[in-house]
């Protein structure tokens, strides 16, 4: 965007880049350091020698998979509703949707709890994806929403005159169009199911149900608290969701050059 | 909110009407409202329900008390510094995330080296948990931790200070880990965003000798309003259920200065078990939430070019 | 498109909001609690959850020794952190699908989920005899007795009013352990100047402020602290403001450590006492453990320091700092007991484990071998043959006698407590401590709160 001819511009621009960037560096350097205090690499034996370690993996895989699935599918034909198609009381179904993102996670532990026993879904999968789902959906949908806002109507007129139904015009124009945005929806919901902490807590009950998001667990006592295996843990928790960033990075900038307009 | 194009000449505003498809639109937005509706307004109708009465979650029987949550709330000193304190961190934290995810996003967009790197570096405090990260900010404001060691060795020495033991520091504190952890994201976002414009305008505003700010400003600034908006009403939103980082790393102190509606909320239902109290609260917030988010887009529409 | 908020439409959310509402009301009224079963009582797989034991290897040996005797129960453990506890525990417990055993504490845990236990006493008397209750620690049993009930059986107690410090940092500056408020700033003084750490305590959270508040006021006037929060005497008293005000004189003369509002317990303080940091820490009877070589080590390894050499600890009481010639006893009550839900399915087995644990002298004997926690099982000491010491000779007879010590102590810690008068300690131990409200203000403060509390709480 910024155009540098010069070539002292574009060492000052790169020191400029430089400079923001340090303080984001810094305490993720801390943190490293932090999990190789002490027992260096044996904490990070220590925290995959946790039982079942690999299975809390899977589990998380499993319920991060799902939670994706569920919130693309959704929100891709919430977004495209929302900023296209004729609805009485559009925004007060926007409002009541968006109302949802601000309800605290803990207030709504006790009624879904009674739920999930009810419907005979506690201790499954099901009972954590569900509401990480419902929880991630508002912010995906307004997300979305704006990003298909953003593109030319021209787009939609090509639809309509090759007499495309809405659901081809659906399928066909507007899935490849927002890549972009869908890469970004699927990163945050994939950081916001993979990171859960309360939800997998509470309706997972069996060990081997476990999420790796719980592993930190073991090494907190009551009279002893070892960070560094904790920070062990927190690198290796977050590996899968850094690789899963830089493969998108990629999408994002095909998808890009792909949709082009002109 | 319609762009209107220099180069085809299509403006899709004043002359001709904008028209929508008129498939009816309800059906698709049907699963959205159901997961996302459904199961959380069982959850809200229940939170109120709970916000009338007097009980620790656990006894069989509750008392109904009305609406005196509602009434203690108003009166509770408490509630309201937790409240100035979520509103000035909302400030605070949306202007200056927003300030440097854009410059970054503008930056990464110009031609840098390196450019996959600078990203990774930004956006990885967002994938990282806020549990996770709070023990390592803890440390590193200690008061002989390594932000003062940095600051020593900057010569700025007589500014150490134990920075999470002061009230007067402390939400600084919070809001400076706030802001390393979300950047990254309105990063990502508005890079997306710019993705989107169109490289003719930028290029008709350079033959036309604009410099760079002057582009940055004029330019590429109102071209990404619609995500700042969006993120305006997620960091209010955020900022008014903000509970990871306040807790784990101050613990809503020192003497309650970095105490948050979100912080209150989980010592009034889940450590102090008034979960009668702590479900007023909830609703409270719900309220101030949505009202926030109204009142956000419609001073949006209002300073936006109408079509 | 302008935001159409009709009243046909506010109507309408209205409804769905109150139908929410009621499903909600609904569906909780009709989730009825069923009335757990017996079940056999030698054989069953059974559900712990609990914050504590927390590495696995305890839970393990605790689980391993009871197979012993009882093969064909199964158990279950899950832990739970506690600063998790009371999220998870509570729909847990109110639902049918919760644990069979799970850890109680005294004060605001057997307050809140006291509740979901069955009463333990026929249990006990079964165990013990109708004398039980001479053979278990008496205090331990009465934290966890809430309105007759015995909602929990102890399984180790844990007593707070001490310090412990470092032997070798001492000896290193020819200093001996304070005994009276003078003693202690000279010995930080000299500290100081040596640029080492004199006394650290986690202040940010309420359970260590409210124990060396506790201890301060046993130096002012014995007994004190006990009797207000029985309700007995008032927090807006002379005592009181004295004891506050020489909490503040920690923080003026320099006793405390710098940025001590800000610090936790665990991990800040702990980490920074096994490094040598610190002289002294605000510990009690659970930092036994620290005595000995295998756990330092692990411990100083655990904070992050490679190569680490493990150092000699001894307890001491703490000073005399009111200068009344008071001996500031220490307190304590059971460190966790495990309460049998009853609701659960197996309630015959779950009471086993849970006998076993509490009131057989094998399991009592496992609890006791880790040092951590004091076997409430009266005649149950450590086998201090199979622990090692990090240096036998100076450690092993100030540990024993503190050790023996414990078991006449009659002041309780958390049990008289609900979480609102905790808080409000946190409250008053900040404000004086960073200057913001006077002993007085302080002292009134408490008091109102107090007040409130009681008034909430019953």
């Amino acid at each position: 965007m910024f155009e540098v001819r010069s070539r002292r511009s574009k060492v000052l621009l790169q020191l400029l880049a430089t400079a923001l960037v340090l303080p984001y560096l810094f305490p993720l350097i801390a943190m490293v350091q932090g999990s190789f205090a002490g027992a260096g690499w044996g904490n990070y034996q220590a925290v995959i020698a946790v039982p079942g370690f690999f299975q809390f993996f899977l589990n998380s895989a499993i319920i991060a998979a799902g939670v994706i699935v569920l919130v693309y599918v959704v929100t891709m034909l919430a977004a495209y509703g929302f900023a296209k198609l004729h609805i009485r009381f559009r925004e007060v179904y926007f409002w009541m949707l968006l109302a949802c993102l601000t309800l605290p996670e803990v207030v709504l532990l006790t009624p879904l709890f009674t739920t999930t026993q009810a419907i005979g879904l506690y201790n499954t999968y099901w009972a954590v994806i569900l509401p990480l789902a419902a929880l991630q959906v508002p912010f995906a949908v307004l997300l979305t929403r704006n990003f298909i806002n953003g593109l030319p109507e021209e787009m939609f007129e090509a639809a309509r005159v090759d007499g495309a139904s809405s659901l081809r015009g659906f399928l066909y124009l507007v899935i490849p169009l927002t890549r972009p945005i869908a890469a970004a929806v699927l990163i945050f919901t994939l950081i916001g199911a993979w990171n859960d902490y309360l939800m997998p807590l509470v309706f997972l009950q069996s060990q081997d149900m476990q999420t790796i998001t719980l592993v930190p667990q073991f090494f907190v006592g009551e009279f002893s608290n070892d960070q560094t295996k904790i920070l062990a843990s927190a690198v290796l928790t977050a590996i899968p969701e850094i690789v899963a960033y830089l493969c998108l990075q990629g999408l994002f900038e095909r998808g890009l050059s792909a949709g082009a307009i002109k | 909110m319609t762009v209107a194009h220099p180069v085809t000449g299509a403006v899709g505003s004043s002359s001709r009407p904008r028209r929508r498809l008129q498939a009816p639109g309800l059906p698709w937005i049907l699963p959205a409202l159901v997961l996302g509706g459904g199961l959380i307004y069982y959850c809200i109708g229940y939170t109120g329900f709970l916000s009338t009465l007097n009980w620790d979650g656990a006894s069989p029987d509750p008392q109904s008390v009305g609406l005196r949550n509602y009434t203690n709330l108003a009166n509770d000193r408490l509630f309201w510094s937790a409240l100035l304190h979520t509103a000035l961190f909302f400030v605070v934290t949306f202007v200056l995330q927003t300030t440097i995810g854009v410059i970054f996003a503008v930056i990464m967009h110009s031609r840098i080296k390196l450019a996959v790197v600078y990203k990774v570096i930004i956006f990885v405090p967002v994938v990282l948990a806020p549990a996770i990260m709070a023990p390592v900010f803890r440390q590193i404001f200690a008061a002989d931790g390594q932000f003062n060691w940095v600051l020593d060795h900057l010569g700025l020495g007589f500014l150490a200070q134990p920075w999470i033991g002061q009230e007067s520091t402390a939400l600084p504190v919070i809001m400076s880990i706030t802001i390393w952890q979300w950047t990254g994201l309105t990063f990502v976002l508005y890079y997306a965003a710019m993705s989107q414009i169109d490289q003719s305008l930028i290029e008709a505003a350079r033959i036309d000798g604009a410099g760079n700010i002057r582009t940055l400003v004029s330019i590429i600034w109102p071209e990404l309003r619609g995500t700042t908006i969006a993120l305006g009403i997620l960091s209010a939103i955020g900022a008014l259920k903000t509970f990871d980082i306040p807790w784990l790393v101050t613990v809503g102190g020192p003497n309650n200065s970095t105490q948050f509606l979100g912080t209150y909320i989980y010592q009034m239902t889940i450590q102090l078990a008034h979960v009668g109290y702590g479900a007023a609260l909830s609703i409270v917030l719900l309220v101030i939430a949505l009202v926030m988010a109204i009142l956000l887009q419609v001073a949006a529409r209002e300073r936006a070019p109408r079509d | 498109m302008r935001f159409k908020f009709t009243a046909k439409v506010a109507m309408r959310s209205i409804a769905a909001l109150t139908i929410a509402g009621l499903a909600g009301l609904g569906l909780s009224a009709c989730s009825s609690s069923s009335q757990g079963t017996a079940g056999s009582a030698t054989s069953g797989t059974i559900n712990w959850w609990g914050w504590t034991p927390t590495n696995s290897d305890e839970a393990k040996q605790f689980i391993a020794e009871f197979n012993k005797e009882y093969p064909k129960i199964k158990v279950n453990f899950k832990l739970i952190g506690i600063s998790d506890y009371q999220a998870a525990m509570r729909p847990a417990l109110a639902s049918n699908g919760g644990p069979d055993v799970y850890d109680l504490q005294p004060g605001p845990y057997v307050q809140q989920f006291g509740s979901y236990a069955e009463d333990l006493t026929a249990v006990t008397a079964k165990a013990l005899g109708s004398d039980w209750k001479s053979k278990i620690a008496a205090v331990a049993v009465d934290g966890l007795t809430s309105k007759g009930k015995l909602t929990a059986l102890p399984i180790g107690s844990s007593y707070a009013g001490s310090l412990w410090y470092n032997t070798e940092l001492f000896s290193q500056y020819n200093l001996k352990a304070p005994t009276t408020l003078d003693e202690w700033k000279q010995v930080c003084d000299t500290f100081k100047k040596n640029g080492v750490g004199c006394f650290a305590q986690g202040v940010s959270q309420e359970g260590f402020d409210q124990d060396t508040l506790q201890s301060i006021t046993n130096s002012v006037e014995p007994g004190y602290w006990t009797k207000a929060s029985k309700g007995d005497a008032k927090w807006d008293s002379p005592q009181i403001v004295e004891a506050l005000g020489i909490w503040k004189k920690l923080f003026d003369d320099g006793i405390m450590q710098e940025g001590a509002l800000g610090a936790q317990q665990y991990p800040d303080i702990n980490n920074a006492f096994l490094t040598g940091k610190y002289a002294m820490v605000m510990m009690g009877s659970w930092y036994t453990q620290y005595a000995t070589e295998a756990a330092m080590t692990q411990s100083i390894g655990a904070a992050g320091v490679a190569g680490a050499m493990p150092f000699a600890i001894l307890p001491i009481h703490f000073p005399d700092v009111a200068g009344k010639g008071n001996k500031s006893e220490m307190f304590g009550d059971a460190d966790y007991g495990l309460a049998v839900a009853s609701k659960s399915k197996h309630r015959a087995a779950a009471e086993t484990f849970v006998r076993w644990m509490a009131t057989s002298a094998k399991g009592q004997q496992v609890v006791a071998d880790r040092l951590d926690t004091t076997p409430v099982l009266a005649g149950v000491v450590p086998d201090f043959s199979s622990i090692k010491f990090v240096d036998s000779a100076l450690q092993t007879d100030p540990v024993n006698a503190y050790l023996k010590g414990t078991s006449t102590i009659s002041e309780p810690r958390f049990a008289l407590l609900n979480a609102d008068l905790e808080n409000a300690f946190l409250a008053a131990a900040q404000s004086v401590g960073s200057g913001s409200a006077t002993p007085q203000q302080a002292a009134a403060t408490l008091q109102q709160a107090a007040d409130a509390a009681k008034a909430a709480n019953g």
